[in-house]
């Protein structure tokens, strides 16, 4: 998504640069465009003037053939007629001339030539008058007159040939020019060309950038489409609605469901602060003011929380957050969600409200479970004193019966004591308000160990142990965990043979442990104590643990049911779990595992 | 001890209680006087008198009427007056909780009551002949509640 925005972004850039280059190449073409146009017509002006130039001279000159011819006329038929055109050919003449001199002002070399053929001409026409005086005086056959008339045709033919030349002089004149004008034309139109080409296919780059920018833009129009309706949509399901604080100018956009939330039809007023802040509940108006005044202030807005009153009465419970979006414009709007969370509020207070019960239940059972058996052993405690006290002082004096009678009340006395003693640990294996520390397990063995001498003494019982590491549990009760155990295996170990307890330690991972399979924890402490004793049936494995449940008559064997009830709540309340094989007439094995943290 | 006797007081709300511990100290037939009181306000009521003389050892049981041993223990200790009586707590329970609680408020031992008469004549025997200047000096949470 950033990435296609940025893309966008370039390629604006892009037509930017392009639209730049091709308005350059348009100028440029224009000013090409000009500049030929404009050598264009000066090199026809050029050309016409050499014509005009042309015609001028070879006017000049017809009309001195003219005067000559008429001149000629006459004197051969001495008819006056032929005399009409020199009459008039002298200021036609000077008129040429002057028009001559005008169009190759800026010619010196033509002007020269034209200030030589008006002194032939001048000389010309002089001799004209005087052969024409001759004539007419009849002197044509004078040497006089056949002089100048030879004198005037070699002045003519002077004039000529200074024509010829001038004309001459113009061709060429006219010949360089138009070949200057070709050789700068020539390259025009193929400059033109390329022009044209370079022109188009920058239009046709444009073109392409931007029907690809259009179709970018349409799949980002289609996903903005779909974006807002599945946002409408799961702004109604998790109940919440979104708005647009517009800092520039102070304006307020709220979306339709937001409306909802307050219980109204959607857009139905103005998305003002005024109008939303009408709806909030009247204790909680000030701190949300103050709030939003903070939000004003910081551009920002924390996670708040406020109630409102819906129309209908209905208080529920909002709660609000909302962070500064900087546009690529630099315009800054403040996006922000109202969520309405009365549901989980209610829930919670739900929630809350039994928890506390249960709590409360439990420590009810817990200080019953204390009381009872506290309050027992008490009475528990007289019986037996006053028993020794009977047995001290009275034995001498008891039937053989009466001595029976008072070692079964001992017995009852004892067994019902453990009874209650067991009951206590019990009701103190509770996992509130203990807290687990890193404890040195060998250190709890060991103690274990000592605190059951008497017994481990009195059975002959070899207990053998690897090192187990350091753990994160309750050190009382994981001393207690370890007494029970043993004390367990002892209490049910073969007669005809000397007990043996092992302990082993290893690491598991959880998944590799059938019953820990589900577990949260990936590896597990694992403390495996197997004996050689009685052992049992596999299909009491989970019995055993079951509160008061025995596997022999109280006649065979001491326990009170408690001891390995005892055992599973102490791993209970380390997230570990007891296993327990049996292999009747075998042993046991009773595998404990404590989860890593 | 500036006389030739120890001065012995119990303050227990069981009479049975009382009556083993009076018991108990007869067949000892150690240089013992012995008064009991049957709960914690006769006890302080009698201490309080000018003229009773200040017992050596002071046995409290902890859950008695009106006036619990806890209460009677942080009165006594508040009192300089009864610096140098050496306080045994003698209850039927032995939880952690009263353990701590007690410990923590001064008293020197705790004793769980025995079900068996020649061990309360053991345990008593064990408390009067204590050398308490020693005990007190080395007293930490494990060597304070008497084991048997």
């Amino acid at each position: 998504m950033v990435h296609k925005v940025k893309s966008l972004y370039n390629s604006e850039r892009f037509l930017k640069i392009i639209f730049g280059a091709s308005l350059f190449v348009v100028l440029c073409m224009g000013g090409l465009a000009y500049k030929y146009i404009k050598d264009l017509s000066e090199s026809f002006t050029l050309v016409q003037h050499t014509y005009e130039v042309h015609i001028e001279i070879e006017e000049l000159l017809s009309l001195l053939k003219d005067a000559e011819s008429g001149k000629r006329g006459y004197i051969i038929s001495k008819d006056s007629t032929f005399l009409a055109p020199l009459l008039t050919v002298r200021p036609e003449i000077d008129a040429r001339l002057i028009r001559l001199k005008k169009l190759t002002k800026d010619n010196p070399k033509q002007l020269k030539n034209i200030g030589e053929l008006e002194v032939k001409i001048e000389k010309s026409l002089n001799i004209f008058d005087k052969t024409l005086l001759l004539a007419e005086t009849n002197h044509i056959d004078s040497p006089e007159f056949i002089s100048s008339f030879k004198e005037g045709r070699r002045i003519m033919n002077s004039a000529r040939f200074q024509v010829y030349e001038m004309i001459a002089h113009e061709n060429e004149l006219l010949s360089l020019r138009k070949e200057k004008s070709t050789e700068s034309l020539s390259d025009a139109p193929l400059l033109v060309y390329y022009v044209l080409i370079l022109s188009l296919a920058l239009l046709l780059l444009t073109y392409a950038q931007i029907s690809k920018n259009l179709k970018v833009l349409k799949v980002k129009n289609e996903q903005l489409e779909t974006f807002k309706e599945s946002s409408t949509q799961s702004e109604i399901v998790s109940k919440h609605g979104n708005w647009v604080w517009h800092i520039k100018d102070d304006t307020f956009e709220y979306s339709d469901n937001l409306y909802r939330l307050l219980g109204v039809a959607p857009q139905s007023f103005a998305p003002t602060l005024e109008n939303f802040l009408s709806y909030v509940h009247p204790e909680d108006i000030d701190k949300l003011k103050e709030q939003v005044e903070r939000m004003m202030n910081e551009e920002d807005l924390p996670f708040i929380y406020y109630r409102i009153i819906q129309k209908n009465g209905n208080v529920r419970h909002f709660k609000a957050y909302g962070k500064v979006l900087v546009d690529s414009e630099g315009d800054k709007r403040l996006l922000g969600t109202t969520a309405d969370i009365t549901d989980e509020i209610e829930n919670y207070r739900l929630l809350e409200e039994q928890n506390l019960e249960l709590e409360r239940n439990n420590k009810e059972l817990a200080s019953f479970n204390y009381v009872a058996s506290h309050d027992l052993q008490e009475p528990l405690r007289k019986i037996q004193t006053f028993l020794s006290r009977l047995e001290d002082k009275e034995l001498a004096s008891l039937s053989s019966n009466g001595k029976l009678y008072i070692e079964r009340i001992k017995t009852s006395a004892s067994r019902m004591r453990s009874l209650i003693d067991d009951l206590l640990q019990y009701s103190r294996s509770n996992k509130s308000d203990q807290v687990l520390e890193e404890s040195d397990m060998n250190v709890l063995l060991e103690t274990a160990k000592q605190d059951l001498a008497e017994i481990i003494q009195e059975k002959k019982a070899k207990i053998s142990s690897e090192p187990i590491p350091v753990m994160q549990v309750i050190p009382f009760q994981i001393k207690q965990l370890f007494m029970n155990l043993i004390s367990n295996s002892l209490k049910y170990s073969r007669e005809d043979i000397r007990p043996l307890i092992t302990i082993t330690y290893k690491k598991s991972k959880a998944n590799k442990i059938p019953k820990l399979k589900s577990s949260k924890y990936k590896y597990y402490h694992t403390i495996t104590f197997e004996d050689n004793g009685i052992g049992f049936d596999q299909e009491y494995s989970e019995k055993i643990f079951v509160l008061f449940n025995r596997l022999h008559s109280k006649s065979e064997y001491s326990g009170t049911g408690i001891g390995l009830s005892i055992c599973k709540k102490i791993v209970d309340n380390h997230n570990g779990y007891i296993i327990a094989e049996g292999n009747q007439d075998k042993g046991a094995t009773f595998t404990v595992y404590l989860p890593f943290k | 001890m500036q006389d030739d006797y120890t001065h012995v007081v119990l303050a227990d709300d069981d009479e049975d209680d009382r009556l083993f511990f009076i018991e108990a100290f007869e067949e000892l037939k150690m240089k013992t006087k012995v008064e009991t009181y049957k709960d914690g306000v006769a006890l302080m009521d009698a201490l309080l008198q000018e003229d009773t003389p200040i017992p050596n050892i002071l046995f409290l049981d902890l859950n008695m009427p009106k006036k619990s041993g806890l209460e009677c223990l942080k009165e006594i200790k508040a009192n300089a007056k009864f610096k140098d009586i050496a306080i045994a707590i003698y209850s039927t329970s032995a939880s952690e909780e009263d353990i701590e609680n007690t410990f923590v408020n001064g008293a020197n031992v705790y004793i769980k009551k025995p079900n068996d008469f020649n061990n309360l004549k053991k345990v008593l025997s064990d408390v009067v002949t204590i050398n308490w200047q020693y005990h007190t000096s080395g007293l930490n949470r494990d060597n304070f509640l008497l084991r048997l």
